[in-house]
């Protein structure tokens, strides 16, 4: 519809926009299609070879590899911890940084008859988005040490000190998944945090004023105006969540028993991947891995998008 | 090589001979039917005054200008071996060569793509946690045979071949593919087992364990004094115990089991002696805190250096790789791993002491006369002492190490292995082989050691993988005899 | 850092209180870990594996810093970092808002297509490209360089940035444009001189997460960069290969030097910044 008055343009005119798209589009385009594509087209190709990756030669095996990775019990477990990353990490992000959002923009009462946020609100903003400015490999090495499994490990020394025994994070199979979900959840609340003060800051104040002039609480200020409010936000927020779920790679690589291990206990598809391509040059079965994971995360995203979609709240 | 000749006195002349047996010996009994006898023939006292003679020095006609690339595993070992020894020998024969040297860990991410897009290195340290899958690179074409390396004069004696120098049994642990060829030249000669300090034990008036019994009756005397008894790193070296199982089932039940287990033989990991040591160790396992299973090598060795661990199992590069961390007043020492029962095939005496610390050569590479060359000035007495120099760790050059004063853990694998005599227990080719196989037997040696499965599930697990990797069409199957 | 409480008194309560701690809990969470790295780099390794990993270390010494700054080449993959990062932002925000704003404003052939083709990058996992990508970086001969890294870089983050500013493009008001292109202004010069200024909110929380996420690529470095290019590393390469360093010659006081000169400067950039930072993350939120 905006594009009305655009496309009704004479001949001469519609030539000169037409060479306006195409030179706005090839460079982004060109980039985009040799460099992201056509490797993943390639990718696509290989799945269906037994190629090892270390030599030029290799045969076309059908759907071999696809059969192969339903019979291995390592992928469904790695599929398995996807489910539950994508489960709980997003959701526990979403609510820890709503929470702190919530407090750090509204949460400290009324000044000056606007809604502001606890006292100290800009400092914690500025501190609790520390950990996004950390590279991955930088929070791995450090969390290394902050979870050693003995005494001198950071927090067993701390729970020693209360006497607590130490707790084995990452080597008891039941805990470790979880451990390292709690290192995702601590790098990424500071950003989702920032994200929804942005958000909420953007809701007009009379609105607060309004319902706190009806008498709502904190709570019902939260439940019933705040978060509708910042559905789209969320939905953002949920995304790109919901994609890191499906990666987790450098950290438990770095963090794992045995990468993946205790027993596979905290593997993840992307690092099966490279398992499969690197150590075991299997670069066919890795590549079929790959496709999987492209089908799961664009199922993911697919559905996320439709099911939260909903009428945007006008103000 | 082109260091000055030599006149080989008598002295030094006994000394070799003494060496040679002492580290020759027990591997010489065992390979006595494929070596080659090298190590205790004694030659003339030839000047070798090497470089004159163009064909001699030359034997693989290296062109003097080509650059060479190599890739040094940069572990226990460091790498100043090479950049400081290997490579600068390499120049002064070739001094317009230009060296590219790299001294990383991660050896297989950094070299598959290069594999696969053509453009390879020239040497390659192949070791590590991280190392390439040789059994996929031969099977591939990637590696060079290195069979005119070991037919090709040595550099310090050009009238003997560079196999007839080496340590008996060299060549064969670096055989892969079928019909088998040596692709791999294994450098470092590598004994296996208990380690501990030779001082505190002393004191405490400890002795090393003969049998399990023993073990477990130390253990608890250890325990009591506040020590932890034996440990080993569950995060990235789950290996180092493998091994220590894979060598008593090979003293309960001869070396046979290794090799039906790297030939992926029906039922070669439910064997009963494979069984009886994984039980045996299980028991062990009970004496390790749980938190083991998240600590990484260093960090256990470092606490073994603090006198927090009594027993620790690794190879002989244990010393070297602590050296910095060793404080003053301990002193590495290495014991055989204990009898399982009095019935075992091999006595207590018997230790795994094989040449270890793979190199290969790609056969793409673009100076590949020059990595034969790298690898003939590897073998040679000056680099191969260099590297004893640097490393505290013993080559399978023989003779290399005279003249030189050996570290307490040196010394003592040299004692061991006298003891040891003819019974040593055969290397495993399945690691470097079938890489998967590998991985799964690092998962279920820590489900094993830390209590969540048994011995018998161990075996069926282990099986099961072994099963697997033997239908699977896509891996290449090796074989070895013995 | 703090505004003058002009709260009605007493509404604090039992919440509030709560809402505190569990505030400054966080705050402790965050910090500490960092002020620990700091200090372990004075620490000797017996200190760092001790009784008291959480005490202060008996000497404050800077030897660790030295072997890291000098083995570890920290400063060199630094720069290296910011002239790539700053490069691939530059031309991801100028090629992406191209293509973003000729599929949000114009219709033609095939728009519907090109923009689902970029969007469904977004679920494509990086690692099933990693070969036939090395392969074809290589084969332009532009592997082991930065321009090499630049470009995937960019590549690799048309996907995002052209999804979100397509979104924000089309919420931008058409009056504007419309005016300028009656004024006789051509197509290129109406989005160069009107609709990317207007667009300058979106664009710099785009921007933001553009640096934020290359500054911390892992994979593609390792493979674009290979170790016979270790002088052109970035500081993820030379982090992870101190880490395993440490592992093998059991230096970590060295090990956390490093770890600190990499994370020193990275916050004292976003403290500076931080203001920018959020006001275009609330741009960002606004669409």
């Amino acid at each position: 519809m905006r594009h009305g008055k655009l496309s009704q343009a004479s001949s001469p005119m519609a030539l000169r926009r037409y060479g306006f798209i195409l030179s706005f589009l090839a460079a982004p385009l060109v980039l985009y299609v040799v460099f992201v594509i056509a490797p993943y087209i390639q990718a696509f190709q290989i799945a269906l070879t037994n190629w090892k990756g270390i030599s030029p030669d290799f045969d076309y095996v059908g759907l071999e590899n696809f059969g192969r990775m339903f019979d291995d019990d390592v992928f469904w477990q790695a599929v398995r911890h996807h489910g539950l990353l994508l489960l709980v990490m997003p959701l526990a992000t979403i609510a820890i940084a709503l929470f702190f959002s919530f407090l750090l923009n509204v949460g400290g009462g009324q000044a000056n008859g606007r809604r502001t946020g606890v006292r100290g609100s800009a400092f914690y903003k500025i501190v609790f988005f520390f950990p996004q400015v950390l590279a991955v490999a930088i929070v791995g090495v450090l969390f290394q040490a902050i979870l050693r499994p003995d005494k001198t490990g950071v927090i067993n020394n701390a729970l020693g000190a209360v006497g607590v025994d130490p707790v084995g994070w990452l080597i008891n199979p039941d805990l470790a998944l979880w451990t390292i979900m709690g290192v995702m959840v601590w790098q990424a609340v500071g950003f989702y945090v920032v994200l929804f003060s942005a958000g909420m800051s953007s809701i007009p104040s009379e609105v607060f004023e309004a319902a706190a002039l009806d008498g709502a609480g904190r709570f019902t200020l939260f439940f019933k105006i705040t978060l509708p409010l910042l559905w789209d936000t969320l939905q953002v927020g949920w995304v790109y969540l919901g994609i890191a779920a499906f990666d987790g790679f450098a950290l438990v690589q770095v963090l794992s028993v045995d990468r993946g291990g205790p027993d596979n206990a905290t593997t993840v598809l992307p690092l099966e991947i490279w398992r499969q391509a690197f150590t075991f040059s299997k670069y066919g079965y890795a590549s079929a891995m790959g496709v999987a994971l492209f089908f799961l995360t664009l199922t993911f995203a697919v559905l996320t998008l439709r099911v939260t979609r909903r009428e945007r709240i006008e103000f | 090589m082109t260091n000055t000749p030599r006149e080989i006195t008598r002295r030094q002349m006994m000394h070799r001979i003494g060496l040679t047996a002492l580290v020759a010996g027990p591997t010489a009994g065992l390979l006595s039917a494929c070596a080659t006898s090298g190590g205790s023939t004694p030659e003339p006292a030839a000047s070798t005054g090497g470089g004159a003679a163009k064909s001699d020095s030359n034997p693989f006609g290296v062109k003097a200008d080509a650059p060479l690339e190599v890739v040094i595993f940069k572990g226990a070992y460091g790498d100043e071996y090479a950049t400081q020894s290997h490579e600068p020998l390499y120049v002064k024969e070739f001094p317009q060569a230009k060296i590219t040297h790299q001294g990383i860990q991660t050896i297989a991410q950094t070299l598959t793509p290069r594999f696969a897009s053509g453009d390879v290195p020239d040497v390659v340290n192949n070791s590590g946690t991280d190392n390439l899958d040789t059994g996929s690179l031969v099977a591939a074409g990637q590696l060079l045979d290195l069979t005119p390396l070991y037919e090709a004069p040595s550099i310090d004696d050009p009238s003997k071949k560079v196999k007839d120098t080496l340590v008996p049994g060299t060549i064969e642990s670096g055989l892969v593919g079928d019909p088998a060829k040596p692709y791999i030249l294994n450098y470092v000669y590598t004994a296996y087992g208990l380690w501990y300090d030779a001082k505190l034990f002393e004191k405490e008036g400890w002795t090393p364990p003969k049998t399990f019994d023993e073990f477990k009756t130390l253990a608890d005397k250890i325990k009591a004094k506040g020590m932890t008894p034996y440990a080993y790193a569950g995060k990235n070296a789950s290996y180092y115990q493998y091994w220590m199982i894979l060598i008593s089932a090979a003293k309960i039940g001869g070396n046979q089991v290794l090799i039906d287990i790297d030939n992926l033989a029906d039922g070669a990991w439910t064997n009963d002696a494979v069984k009886q040591a994984a039980a045996a160790w299980a028991e062990i396992g009970k004496y390790m805190d749980k938190s083991y299973e998240g600590l990484i090598h260093t960090e256990v060795q470092t606490q073994q250096n603090q006198g927090k661990v009594a027993l620790y199992p690794s190879g002989s590069w244990l010393e070297p790789e602590q050296a910095k961390d060793t404080p003053a007043g301990f002193e590495y020492a290495m014991a055989p791993t204990p009898s399982v029962s009095a019935s075992d095939a091999m006595p207590y005496e018997a230790i795994r002491a094989v040449a270890g610390e793979p190199y290969v050569l790609p056969a793409k590479g673009k100076n590949i006369n020059g990595g034969l060359e790298y690898m003939r000035v590897m073998l040679s007495k000056e680099a191969a002492k260099a590297f004893t120099e640097k490393t505290k760790s013993l080559t399978v050059v023989v003779g290399s190490t005279e003249g030189l004063t050996l570290s307490p853990g040196t010394a003592s694998v040299v004692e061991v292995q006298t003891a040891a005599g003819a019974n040593v227990v055969t290397w495993s080719s399945f690691e470097q082989w079938y890489k998967e196989l590998e991985t799964e037997l690092r998962k279920q040696t820590n489900a094993l050691m830390f209590g969540r499965i048994t011995a018998e599930q161990f075996c069926t697990n282990m099986q099961k993988a072994a099963d697997k990797t033997k239908a699977d069409s896509s891996v290449t199957k090796q074989k070895r005899t013995a | 850092m703090t505004r003058p409480p002009q709260r009605p008194g007493g509404r604090v309560g039992v919440f509030g209180t709560l809402s505190h701690l569990a505030l400054v809990v966080w705050a402790i969470l965050v910090i500490f870990p960092i002020i620990w790295t700091f200090l372990g780099s004075f620490k000797t390794n017996t200190e760092i594996f001790g009784e008291h990993p959480l005490g202060l270390p008996a000497t404050f010494h800077w030897d660790a810093w030295g072997r890291a700054w000098a083995k570890a080449h920290i400063g060199q993959y630094l720069i290296n970092t910011v002239i790539v990062v700053a490069l691939s932002t530059f031309f991801t925000m100028l090629l992406s808002s191209m293509a973003a704003y000729v599929l949000a404003r114009y219709r033609f052939p095939g728009s519907r297509l090109i923009y689902l083709l970029f969007v469904s990058g977004l679920s494509f996992p990086v690692f099933l490209a990693l070969v036939p990508l090395f392969l074809t970086v290589k084969n332009l001969g532009l592997l082991g360089t930065h321009t090499g890294v630049v470009i995937v870089y960019v590549a690799y983050s048309l996907p995002f940035s052209v999804f979100f500013l397509t979104a924000f493009f089309k919420t931008l008001p058409t009056t504007v444009a419309e005016a300028a292109m009656m004024d006789g202004a051509s197509h290129t010069r109406t989005f160069f001189q009107v609709m990317l200024p207007m667009a300058k909110p979106g664009l710099i929380s785009i921007t933001i997460f553009n640096i934020l996420g290359q500054w911390n690529q892992y994979l593609l470095p390792i493979v674009l960069l290979p170790g016979n290019a270790q002088d052109k590393w970035l500081i993820t390469q030379g982090i992870a290969n101190i880490s395993t360093n440490a592992g093998y010659e059991a230096d970590w006081a060295g090990l956390f030097a490093a770890l600190s000169m990499a994370i020193i400067p990275m916050l004292i950039v976003y403290i500076v910044f931080q203001r920018q930072i959020q006001s275009g993350l609330t741009a960002g939120a606004l669409k």
